[in-house]
């Protein structure tokens, strides 16, 4: 019997996802054994190309990481959904958008003109743009064309599975490998990854007070934070209230807050709204005067509660949809 | 082409405003208006929620300070808003889409003037946006074309 056939692609990544997969270590060796890979442009010497001839639905996964922002992305992203039976979002930027969904907070053109023309480190008299097409002596070359804003994989074509987390942990990968090989798998729609909140798996959710007030938030190098005590509780900023669990817990092990990478928990669509509502309710503010100036003390209150996830907020989905 | 109209969501607890007007009646006049007990309920994915279902701003009105039934739902609602409105802002969406009242008013005369307002308010900033980028995403002109020379 044929061996099932597996593509594994990156999108706009940066490659993190791919070494994730890789993280596996010798098990990997059992799914290759166990499977094709017929596509994984980051390790193996394989086409599009060769994608194209393919009957729809003859690959039985497709595992895709990053976001798509670009036509290349795009077209390449709806040739595996095409030839795939499941498609499976694989890590924060396909799942949410990711951190380069962050680019989504300024316009194409400002990102250009910065990039090209305005950086200091930046020379480029000339005024040349990258251009979709271009003739160099008689012979013509093309570019993919980037998009207006960062979009995630389940904006452009059906995703079947989604694995959160960047990069998704190995323990994750396997599991879910495992249960597409054995057909074990949940309702179509779901995330691979455990339903809970980050914050009840947390070591550190036994020190946290009865009820929590702070009264100043700080960030995480300007204090030392106390490796065994809840963060918010010493008015440090962790998104593990809104952020589901299965990461394995790697930063809180390292002393560093919950960034959100797992986006939101089971049926939470905007995962920074979520989280806005959980630290209003624990800052311990009298005056408007003192809401406004604990606010202020946020830095960047976007980059925070979005971290992983402004293209798929419901602020920016409201309008989002056309390219 | 017909004039823009904004619709408006508006919650209001019911244990300061219009407790003693008819609620049938009151419904009728006010669009999209939702009774609810204590604005301490409304999480900000319920703003959101109303904002991805078409309005075009959300208005809450809470007991007065001091006042709250369950010692500091008014509170917790302000403190909400004005974290949401933070983000807003940053992300490019007027935080005037997004208000607070603590005040009473238990014949509720005062709400549908309320909405009223706001929504002449919302009339002069425009339909929704989204966000800045959804807004200027097909504009290529800016680019300059060729390579230079």
């Amino acid at each position: 019997m044929a061996k099932p056939k597996v593509a594994i692609c990156w999108l706009g990544s940066c490659g993190g996802c791919d070494e994730a997969v890789v993280d596996i270590n010798e098990v990997i060796l059992g799914v290759a054994k166990a499977v094709d890979l017929i596509l994984w442009p980051v390790a193996l010497d394989f086409k599009y190309n060769s994608i194209k001839p393919m009957k729809d639905g003859e690959i039985l996964l497709s595992i895709i990481n990053g976001d798509v922002r670009n036509s290349e992305q795009e077209e390449v992203a709806k040739l595996l959904r095409e030839k795939s039976q499941l498609v499976l979002a694989f890590g924060a930027c396909a799942c949410l958008g990711g951190t380069p969904g962050l680019a989504n907070l300024r316009t194409k053109e400002d990102i250009f003109n910065w990039v090209y023309r305005d950086a200091p480190t930046v020379v480029n008299p000339e005024g040349n743009y990258p251009q979709t097409t271009t003739i160099v002596n008689g012979k013509k070359l093309t570019l993919p064309e980037i998009y207006g804003r960062v979009y995630a994989l389940n904006d452009i074509i059906p995703v079947d599975y989604y694995l959160p987390g960047c990069p998704p942990p190995p323990h994750l990968i396997m599991a879910a490998i495992s249960a597409v090989l054995e057909g074990k798998l949940p309702p179509k729609g779901s995330t691979l990854a455990p339903h809970r909140a980050l914050c009840d798996s947390c070591k550190r959710n036994k020190s946290k007070p009865e009820r929590m007030a702070i009264r100043d938030i700080k960030r995480i190098h300007e204090v030392e934070a106390d490796p065994d005590v809840c963060f918010l509780a010493q008015g440090i900023i962790c998104l593990g209230p809104a952020t589901r669990d299965g990461c394995g817990e790697a930063c809180m092990n390292i002393n560093i807050p919950c960034r959100g990478c797992f986006g939101p928990v089971e049926g939470v669509v905007d995962s920074g709204a979520k989280f806005v509502s959980a630290l209003a309710s624990i800052l311990d503010v009298q005056s408007d005067e003192d809401i406004e100036r604990i606010a202020n003390e946020i830095m960047d209150p976007v980059g925070y509660s979005y971290r992983f996830a402004l293209p798929s907020s419901i602020l920016q989905r409201k309008t989002g949809k056309n390219k | 082409m017909s004039q823009y109209k904004p619709k408006v969501v508006c919650f209001s607890c019911k244990f300061s405003w219009g407790y003693l007007a008819d609620e049938a009646y009151l419904s009728r006049e006010i669009e999209n208006w939702i009774p609810i007990i204590c604005t301490g309920k409304i999480d900000t994915t319920h703003i959101m929620d109303a904002f991805e279902k078409g309005a075009d701003g959300v208005l809450i009105l809470g007991c007065p300070e001091g006042d709250c039934h369950y010692q500091d739902g008014n509170y917790e609602a302000k403190k909400r808003v004005y974290l949401l409105c933070r983000i807003l802002e940053s992300i490019g969406i007027e935080k005037e889409r997004v208000k607070i009242e603590l005040s009473s008013d238990p014949e509720g005369r005062r709400i549908s003037k309320l909405v009223k307002e706001m929504k002449e308010e919302l009339a002069k900033l425009g339909p929704w946006k989204g966000n800045v980028v959804a807004e200027k995403m097909p504009q290529k002109k800016e680019i300059k074309a060729g390579r230079g020379k």
